[in-house]
């Protein structure tokens, strides 16, 4: 498994995944303004939806990956491993702050605010902030076997988090809507949602959601091979100097 | 013969069941060993939890300042003041404990020793509870006095030892890695305040609730009481599985 994600031809795989993800994105678009009916009770805001959900799932589906290269690496530390951890952990912070814009965009006109300290939006803003501090952690180790394998260690540990914060919205009172499951009894009452009406809506969501995952592994492909490209220009620099030098 | 053979297996499987006996019984004296180190070398020093009291006792003073004297809202506020004076003056203990260990080059002693990795973390995680839990019952009635709040109500109390397990338990694993990087003691409160926020809001959450004048009834916490427990029980696992990694050489 290892040695053929290291030998994976990136170079064709990218061009690839690039035009899908585009062709992708503008399909989704059209069915999002043109095919999703619009929401009764809160009208064209509801759009946003679409968007939101779909950048939460790929964060969701960054981190978790994170977690599976993590422990990966812990069992086998090749460079691979933690390359696929840090690009998954960048685009899952890109998407959840998109998650966090879009969700507070679409707040104003619901809750009549920008911004509400409910579970679900702190919990959010601290699975921000946890891998933030990935990257700062991995910024204050210089040796490069050790920075590989506490940030292995780091985003196990962050992982909790994001289970927590996954059920918070099922446990605790909140304001922000469940989608998928039930809410606990206790948490019932401030969350009355009929987002997904109708099967027209369903089906948006759907193409959305495969959308943004397509995106994910586009990005993940590009970050691959960008890394692999700064790994090929660190190795030619060193060859340099060396035969120059000595 | 045959006879002999079954002799020598019989003789081989008693040795291995001795072998695994003085094994288990190895695990558990190492990490009380671990355990009483820090609670003598505590005893000698008195490093660690007098300077978590004292600087408790600072934030209440500061915390007062934003308030301005106002009572009631001293009141309102006071399960919030009572877990952020908890987790400032952990990041507090943790950092001593686990550096001390690295300049007194006793973790370097240690790992020498024929001591498991998870046993040190079992130890450490063992030994900070029992500090950071001393330095808040002292810190209770400190509170209750200041605040006028039932924080000696024992579910209270149990709410707050079951959210210090949690934080010392990622504590112990992210401190383990933030003294060795060039930052040190400065990157600690940046990795391990958001990584244990979710348990100890949720464990605020019934703090708050319990020292209500109508104190919440079970089935109201119930939720927040299990998720605090979980990520006890996840932080716990997860240090114990990769403690090896983080204090590798």
């Amino acid at each position: 498994m290892t040695a053929r994600l290291e030998r994976m031809n990136l170079d064709r795989i990218v061009p690839i995944l690039n035009i899908l993800a585009v062709t992708m994105i503008i399909i989704s678009l059209l069915v999002n303004f043109f095919y999703a009916p619009t929401e009764t009770t809160m009208g064209n805001v509801q759009r946003i939806f679409y968007f939101h959900v779909g950048a939460a799932w790929v964060a969701a589906v960054g981190f978790f990956v994170a977690l599976i290269s993590g422990i990966a690496y812990l069992r086998k530390p090749a460079n691979i491993w933690d390359t696929i951890a840090v690009a998954s952990v960048e685009i899952g912070l890109v998407f959840t702050s998109m998650t966090i814009v879009s969700g507070s965009v679409w707040g104003r006109p619901a809750w009549n605010t920008w911004w509400i300290w409910s579970p679900r939006l702190t919990s959010i803003t601290v699975l921000w902030l946890v891998y933030v501090a990935y990257f700062m952690l991995r910024g204050a180790v210089e040796d490069e076997d050790k920075r590989g394998r506490f940030a292995a260690v780091y985003v196990v540990a962050a992982f909790v988090t994001v289970i927590i914060t996954f059920f918070s919205i099922r446990l605790l009172r909140d304001i922000h809507p469940v989608l998928f499951g039930e809410a606990s009894e206790a948490a019932q009452g401030l969350q009355k949602f009929d987002g997904l009406a109708s099967t027209k809506m369903v089906i948006s969501l759907n193409i959305s959601v495969l959308t943004f995952t397509v995106l994910f592994l586009a990005w993940l492909a590009n970050r691959l091979r960008l890394q692999r490209l700064v790994d090929k220009v660190t190795d030619l620099k060193s060859q340099f100097m060396a035969r120059y030098q000595g | 013969m045959s006879e002999g053979n079954t002799v020598v297996s019989r003789d081989k499987s008693a040795g291995v069941e001795r072998d695994t006996a003085q094994e288990k019984i190895s695990y558990f004296s190492s990490v009380w060993a671990i355990v009483w180190k820090d609670l003598t070398t505590e005893r000698h020093t008195r490093q660690l939890i007098g300077v978590m009291l004292v600087f408790a006792l600072t934030a209440v003073v500061v915390f007062n300042f934003a308030l301005f004297g106002n009572l009631s809202a001293a009141r309102e506020a006071a399960t919030g003041f009572l877990w952020v004076t908890i987790l400032l003056a952990g990041t507090l203990g943790l950092n001593r404990s686990l550096i001390s260990e690295q300049e007194n080059r006793s973790m370097e002693a240690i790992l020498i020793s024929p001591v498991e990795r998870s046993a040190i973390y079992l130890g450490k995680v063992i030994s900070v509870t029992l500090f950071t839990l001393i330095m808040e019952f002292a810190l209770v009635p400190i509170f209750i006095v200041l605040f006028n709040k039932p924080f000696w109500r024992p579910p209270v109390l149990a709410v707050l030892v079951l959210g210090t397990i949690g934080y010392v338990a990622a504590g112990v694993l992210v401190t383990s890695m933030s003294v060795q990087t060039k930052a040190r003691e400065v990157l600690l409160p940046v990795l391990l305040l958001p990584l244990t926020l979710p348990s100890v809001l949720a464990a605020a959450q019934v703090t708050a609730a319990l020292t209500a004048p109508v104190p919440a009834s079970w089935n109201e916490i119930q939720f927040a009481v299990a998720l605090v427990v979980a990520f006890d029980i996840f932080m716990l696992t997860a240090g114990f599985l990769t403690y090896n990694y983080v204090i590798e050489d």
